[in-house]
């Protein structure tokens, strides 16, 4: 009775481990065979965001509402509009974006299931620096029973540092984790990392 | 004094300034010296934050993941009704390790104190030292349930229920640091009665400073659920609503600027938990 129970213990703890494991390997494994597409999108979305700041998200499960904030210096405005609606073409007109490149860019994230696109400023000795951060929210496997779906892509303009585990460091002190949204972040290169997060923002 | 008479006032709460006398007093300092109770601020970083309230009072920002949004709502008000003494506190909580404001008392703890200045990833509140120790120093000082488990700061608490500010706790902060009557409707879990949100909403607006406790997990969703947790979590501080047809407008207050927001009367009422309706109190002769 006792080995049989140490049997299924041993199992369950086997199959925790792989999908723990798998979960990590996905991510980075996921950039990969999209990075093209995640270059784009992270190329695309600084030159607009050069041009006028603004973040994008989808706020449904099926990438039908898009909800845009455009961020001027008195205003924040948020709008969710559904995807290549005439009413977010207007927005975009009215705000003076580029309207093509944001819709391209929008068919860029619905296609790898994309949730959020966002410049992302944080301060090293008192100097500004940004970051394009990216969630993704992926088909397929996940981890059963766990509640982190989405997958987070930080894409620095400075090479980063990590340590031994390819965890990223704070610059400032080389020995302590630096985390964002309260999450750590793993490499894949030098200025890209990852996390498998709960929330996509 | 007897035992069950009221404490009174620390700093009179009636006390109001315009943002010109505040302007005119932090421009006036050039440099501060490091302060032995807070090791980890710069005193120039310290100062330059104090210059930035004093000159744009829709600066507070309470940082990017932590839950010091309601002492960031509280700070934008006591800037907006006296900034001068908001100013004047800070650098005495600064440079003494302890100060007071309205009918309250603050002396931080110790681990609040090696805190402030350590942030990171928040956001510009990176830069705000003066900001940071404000924060730390009301959530270190303003408890409520939500708070019971976890009430002594350790690294990374800002981010966790060690800040968190539930509607009862928000009221009572407003009652303690300014010399407001509030009228508070809702709850934490059950959205208020009012006969009609917007109605009641555009009314009140109209006769005093309105603090609206919204349910952020609708309103800028962070999971694509279809069951969403019907618990509030942000503060806001409204500066107008209007509507055309079913398309409301509303302008507020919150990290650090103003926002924008278009919605219909059904996802105003889905949002909207509470609904904190703040006035002057009337001096009796």
């Amino acid at each position: 009775m006792i080995s049989q129970a140490a049997k299924i213990l041993s199992a369950v703890g086997i199959v925790m481990l792989l999908f723990s494991c798998s979960a990590k390997k996905i991510t980075s494994d996921f950039y990969y065979e999209h990075q093209t597409v995640l270059e784009e999108i992270e190329q695309s979305y600084k030159k607009l965001n050069e041009q006028r700041p603004f973040s994008l998200a989808f706020t449904d499960k099926d990438f039908r509402t898009a909800s845009l904030e455009i961020i001027t210096d008195t205003l924040s405005y948020i709008y969710d509009l559904g995807v290549h609606s005439q009413a977010l073409n207007d927005t975009l007109h009215k705000y003076h974006f580029n309207v093509e490149g944001v819709n391209h860019l929008v068919d860029l994230m619905v296609g790898l299931r994309c949730t959020w696109v966002n410049n992302f400023d944080y301060y090293v000795d008192e100097r500004k620096r940004t970051l394009i951060l990216i969630s993704i929210k992926p088909v397929g496997l996940h981890p059963i029973l766990s509640y982190k779906k989405y997958y987070i892509l930080t894409f620095f303009s400075q090479p980063q540092h990590f340590d031994e585990k390819g965890r990223l460091l704070d610059k400032r002190r080389l020995r302590r984790l630096r985390k964002i949204n309260g999450e750590v972040f793993q490499r894949i290169n030098d200025k890209v990392c990852y996390t498998i997060s709960g929330q996509f923002r | 004094m007897p035992a069950f008479a009221r404490k009174a006032p620390v700093v009179d709460p009636s006390a109001t300034s315009t943002q010109q006398q505040a302007i005119d007093f932090i421009d006036k300092i050039t440099s501060l010296e490091p302060s032995v109770h807070w090791p980890n601020i710069k005193p120039k970083l310290f100062l330059e934050n104090l210059k930035v309230n004093a000159h744009n009072q829709l600066s507070p920002y309470p940082g990017r993941g932590t839950n010091f949004c309601g002492y960031g709502a509280i700070t934008y008000m006591i800037l907006r009704e006296d900034p001068l003494g908001y100013i004047k506190m800070l650098l005495k909580l600064y440079s003494e390790g302890k100060a007071d404001y309205g009918r309250s008392s603050f002396d931080p703890s110790q681990e609040v104190k090696l805190a402030a200045g350590t942030f990171h990833f928040k956001g510009i509140l990176d830069i705000h030292p003066a900001e940071q120790m404000w924060y730390l120093t009301l959530a270190d000082h303003f408890k409520g349930y939500l708070n019971i488990f976890n009430r002594r700061y350790d690294q990374g608490d800002e981010d966790t229920f060690w800040a968190s500010v539930n509607y009862a706790k928000f009221n009572r902060m407003v009652r303690k640091l300014l010399n407001y009557d509030v009228e508070a409707k809702g709850s934490d879990l059950i959205r208020p009665h009012t006969g009609g949100t917007y109605e009641y909403i555009s009314e009140k607006l109209k006769t005093g400073v309105l603090v609206l406790y919204l349910n952020n997990r609708i309103l800028h969703k962070k999971k694509l659920e279809k069951i969403k947790l019907a618990v509030p979590t942000h503060f806001v501080v409204l500066q107008d609503i209007s509507r055309v047809d079913d398309t409301i407008t509303m302008v507020y207050w919150d990290y650090g600027g103003k926002t924008l927001l278009q919605i219909n009367s059904h996802f105003l009422h889905k949002i909207v938990f509470g609904i904190s309706h703040c006035t002057k109190k009337v001096a009796h002769d």
